[in-house]
């Protein structure tokens, strides 16, 4: 029985190849979307479950709300990781991270650059799953001055010598280490990746006892059956116990009396929630997460598709209902059985589907390398093999039986037999109404994805060309120029003589990109206010960036020293209560050797030297050039520029390569997720108005082989082909404007809570609305056009012929 | 084998009641050739498809070898229609997606009939009506009479007491409907009752007995 359904299913599909195409192309779309976004959603999911104890393990993290700021940072003191162990039962271990920056590697007389060193405490290897090939299994950072390296790197220095007992050094702090252990290479889909982990015995900052400053990622290892609430419920007596005595010392203020005024307190972090649910600074993050709304909107997206494709299998089967009315009809009365036809018609979605899902992975296949270039990852092919997955399409395959097949299944095997047979059937009456209420659900997530595509284009415009208080544009950053020692203003003073550059600062700190970073207390007469940023300049640095002086003068070496003369923002100045006559007057730093007083000598237009995501803060500007340049070109090509500093910098130090970066590149790198879900989402966009025109082409060629005849009378009476494009298409026009008046609220109303994302953002104006509306309406008309167009052109006396 | 007392049945139009049979009454035994005359519109077709239980009535009583199926739900009716009753129609209605074989083999089908038997009852009745080198094609690519053959060989394919064929001729010449009607008649002397609707006077000729229909009713016996 199953392959006679088969078999007749096959002969119909070969018969409405039209038809079949439409679905099978929409469902095809539809299903390697599904495929792309599982493979995508799984391997964002499986950050860090490869550890064995992933269920067990948080992460300690800090938050607090400091006189307006808010602070949230992944790093904790020092000591939480022993004190929590000490005191909370559940604790059965802690351990710790701390990332190393700078660090240039030696072994045997060869350089090997830059390489990612973190320090961690012994039992790191206990609480990570983290495999050692080869050398000490069990305890391979007991002593101080030990590495475990990974397997990479221990290719790159060693080949295919033993690495274990070599000693490699870390030339620009003049460490040594004696290699302990090979590790695996840390997988992908881990949230931190380091090709050195060294023990934290030698490691001066893992003594500090300091409950001030924060340095260390602290991982806690909890009892099987902890509850991480009742855990994180213990920590606020624990930052009182700890850290209240040391706040006395540091702010003066007892720690009942600072929390009136102020919030702040460590937290748990489930480990496996750390890659997608991360709101933590970027100084005090390991590296750049997920995030789990992307996650919910290209699922939904996903699902959607296979919905819309779904739907234009259905409408399409029950359009043509009247087509196979007659079958229907006779294999009843050939003693079949409502069930019986139920099966023959699932059969048929069946085997479209199994079709549509071959031809999906052939899609998928062809996709993959640009799909993993726009979301940044690393799918393979095969991995699509894995039985989980296999069984995924399997089910996927049997949902779409269902989901397309059912509807017109059961509604095709209800036909009472005589009716079926005398063809009484037209695609009308209740049957269309469904029909449109599908064409229109199409149409609301089509034209609902549209104008989100147009709002987030919007936005990353608006990004680009808003004013940001600075000159963005043909500024050249180069790194750690602190390296050159001795020879660093040398360098300096080349470049700035060089006829291509228009400016240079003295400067390591930008407000985009990779940036030095500076906050400290500050005191008003005395008395702590709050936490501040600095930015160490020099005199050149506000011309250089072409930041706006509103009052008072810039840094200069005509008034000597310096050094206790700062410059503020408008943010710092209404912090501090100065508002526009803030010069002239003094507050206070926290320092080392005390309190040190600062002289506001001007004020700075405030510029974003965060991220648009958040609203500027306030910045004080002190002049203490360190650490980098920041060059301002005067054309915009700047290979010229970064030629002569190369050969520069390699007369000075030919040990390690130059490390520079382009402002604006930096810039659009920090919207990155943002322009890929942009891109995903045009993408999306594309190819749901594609799939949902498949449908409306589908029901329209319906349409029109259903009014043939009377196209045909018409057009003798003397109606003109476009009274006839118009007939054919109103009806249609008319779902996918009713479509709009769902689509664009819903719509409207996600992508402002997109929006909220922004401290700056763009207001949704009337005008995108429209702009989306005649998009969709004019993708849909040129589908409907063509085929009405066609059927009007027809010569009527054929369309006649026919009874 | 079936009985038919006073059946009605109409259908309401603009609050009047249109009959499509009235007060009928009618009793066809086994082993009976029965014609049905009458002009277009007298019913002929309700008749048939009442008998074949394809169709509702009003009220009136029918047994169809004592049972009573003006009492039994539509279920029960269909499990008696497909176990007693083929049915041809003036259209042939071959699935046009089929070979003539598979044509023929749909009924055992749904009657789950197993494989080797289907073959045999198949291979049989493709034998008998001379149709084995044409098996293989599809219905479009037969003329109208090969069409009809295969309709009847179908309907016979599972045995039935009961033919019920509404104008099988229609659209066949001369020839070609004395072929099918000498079939009828030579399955009428192998014992299947057959209820023949037809326009054609020397169709009923085949018949062992002819009524007359108009509007609804039976005019002489």
């Amino acid at each position: 029985m199953i392959s006679n359904y088969l078999k007749t299913g096959w002969r119909n599909i070969i018969k409405n190849r039209g038809t079949f195409m439409v679905n099978i192309i929409g469902l095809a779309l539809g299903i390697a979307s599904v495929i792309m976004i599982m493979l995508y959603v799984s391997s964002e999911l499986s950050y860090d479950r490869f550890n064995k104890k992933a269920d067990r393990i948080a992460r300690v993290v800090f938050r607090a709300n400091i006189n307006g700021e808010e602070m949230n940072e992944a790093v904790v003191m020092a000591p939480v990781a022993q004190t929590l162990e000490n005191d909370i039962p559940e604790v059965t271990d802690a351990t710790r991270l701390a990332k190393s920056h700078n660090n240039r590697l030696e072994y045997n007389g060869t350089y090997y650059g830059q390489s990612n060193m973190g320090y961690v405490d012994p039992n790191f290897f206990q609480v990570f799953t983290l495999p050692i090939i080869n050398g000490d299994q069990r305890t391979p950072l007991d002593k101080p001055n030990t590495v475990v390296i990974s397997e990479t790197l221990a290719k790159n220095i060693f080949g295919s010598g033993d690495p274990v007992g070599k000693v490699i050094r870390v030339t620009n702090r003049d460490e040594s280490y004696t290699v302990t252990a090979v590790m695996q290479d840390i997988p992908e889909n881990s949230h931190f990746h380091f090709d050195i982990l060294a023990s934290t015995l030698g490691y001066v900052n893992a003594k500090k006892t300091t409950w001030m400053q924060s340095d260390f990622f602290t991982y806690l290892v909890l009892k099987e059956d902890a509850d991480i609430a009742e855990v994180e419920a213990k920590l606020p007596a624990i930052t009182r116990k700890y850290m209240g005595p040391q706040m006395i010392d540091a702010i003066g203020m007892s720690y009942e009396e600072f929390q009136k005024d102020n919030d702040l307190g460590l937290f748990l972090q489930p480990l496996t929630d750390i890659h997608l649910h991360s709101d933590f600074s970027d100084a005090t993050t390991l590296e750049q997460g997920g995030d789990i709304k992307y996650i919910y909107i290209f699922s939904i997206v996903a699902i959607f598709m296979l919905v819309i494709a779904c739907i234009n299998f259905m409408n399409l089967a029950t359009a043509s209902a009247s087509k196979r009315s007659k079958e229907v009809g006779i294999r009843k009365v050939l003693g079949s059985n409502k069930k019986q036809l139920i099966y023959q018609f699932l059969a048929e979605a069946f085997i479209s589907a199994l079709i549509a899902t071959v031809l999906a992975i052939v899609i998928f296949a062809i996709s993959l390398p640009g799909f993993n270039q726009l979301a940044g990852k690393n799918i393979e092919f095969y991995s699509l093999l894995k039985p989980v997955y296999v069984l995924c399409l399997i089910g996927l395959i049997l949902l779409i039986t269902v989901l397309a097949g059912g509807y017109p299944a059961f509604y095709l095997s209800s036909f009472n037999p005589l009716h079926a047979l005398k063809s009484k059937f037209s695609g009308s009456g209740k049957n269309s109404g469904i029909r449109s209420g599908l064409v229109v659900f199409q149409f609301v997530i089509s034209a609902g994805l549209i104008l989100a595509t147009l709002v987030v284009k919007e936005q990353m415009s608006y990004i680009q060309n808003k004013d940001l208080g600075y000159e963005k544009d043909q500024l050249l950053v180069v790194h750690n120029t602190y390296l050159l020692e001795n020879n660093e203003d040398n360098f300096i003073q080349e470049i700035k003589n060089n006829p291509r550059v228009e400016n240079l600062t003295h400067s390591a700190y930008v407000p985009a990109g990779e940036s030095y970073n500076e906050a400290g207390g500050i005191f008003l007469k005395g008395e702590f206010l709050r936490r501040m940023y600095f930015y160490n300049v020099d005199e050149n640095y506000i011309p250089t960036m072409g930041m706006e002086l509103l009052a008072g003068r810039n840094f200069s070496k005509d008034y000597g020293n310096e050094s206790n003369n700062v410059i503020i923002n408008e943010k710092a100045a209404e912090a501090l209560g100065f508002g526009q006559s803030a010069i002239g007057k003094t507050f206070q730093r926290d320092t080392h050797e005390g309190l040190q007083d600062l002289h506001v000598i001007g004020i700075i237009k405030d510029f974003n030297w965060k991220s648009l995501h958040k609203e500027i803060d306030p910045l004080i500007l002190k002049m203490n050039p360190h650490g980098g340049i920041i060059i301002k070109s005067k054309t915009a090509d700047m290979s010229g520029i970064i030629e002569v500093l190369n050969s520069d910098w390699n007369s000075y130090n030919p040990k390690e390569a130059l490390n520079y970066s382009i402002l604006d590149d930096s810039f659009n790198h920090t919207y990155l997720k943002e322009q890929k879900m942009g891109t995903i989402l045009t993408l999306f966009a594309i190819l749901t108005i594609i799939v949902a025109c498949l449908g409306l082409f589908g029901l329209v060629t319906f349409t029109a082989q259903q009014r043939f005849k009377e196209t045909g009378i018409r057009k003798v009476l003397g109606s003109s082909a476009s009274q006839i494009v118009a007939l054919l298409s109103k009806d249609f026009i008319k779902l996918v404007g009713i479509s709009f008046l769902i689509a664009f609220p819903l719509s409207y109303y996600l992508m402002n809570k997109w929006l909220q994302d922004f401290a700056f953002r763009i207001e949704i104006k009337w005008w995108l609305f429209l702009l989306a509306a005649t998009i969709t309406l004019g993708i849909a008309f040129l589908t409907i056009g063509i085929k009405s167009f066609k059927a009007a052109n027809m010569n009527p006396v054929k369309s006649l012929k026919i009874e | 084998m079936l009985k038919l007392e006073h059946i009605y049945k109409w259908v309401s139009s603009g609050g009047r009641r249109i009959f499509l049979l009235n007060d009928l009454n009618l009793e066809v035994r086994e082993g009976e050739f029965l014609s049905i005359m009458g002009p277009s519109g007298s019913g002929k077709s309700t008749l048939l498809n009442v008998i074949a239980m394809l169709d509702d009535f009003q009220e009136g009583k029918y047994y169809f070898e004592e049972e009573a199926i003006h009492e039994l739900k539509v279920k029960k009716r269909t499990e008696i229609f497909n176990q007693n009753i083929g049915f041809i129609f003036q259209a042939y209605h071959l699935l046009d997606d089929l070979t003539v074989y598979e044509n023929i083999e749909t009924p055992l089908l749904y009657k789950k009939v197993k494989s080797s038997e289907r073959k045999a009852l198949v291979a049989d009745i493709l034998d008998r009506f001379n149709i084995v080198g044409k098996k293989d094609l599809f219905p479009h690519q037969l003329s109208g009479g090969q069409q009809q053959l295969v309709g009847i060989a179908r309907a016979l394919i599972i045995k039935p007491k009961l033919i019920l064929a509404d104008e099988p001729t229609g659209n066949l010449n001369s020839k070609q409907s004395d072929e099918i009607m000498q079939l009828f008649h030579d399955l009428n002397k192998e014992g299947v009752t057959i209820i023949q609707a037809t326009h054609s006077e020397s169709n009923v000729t085949y018949g062992s007995r002819t009524i007359h229909l108009l509007d609804g009713s039976i005019q002489k016996s």
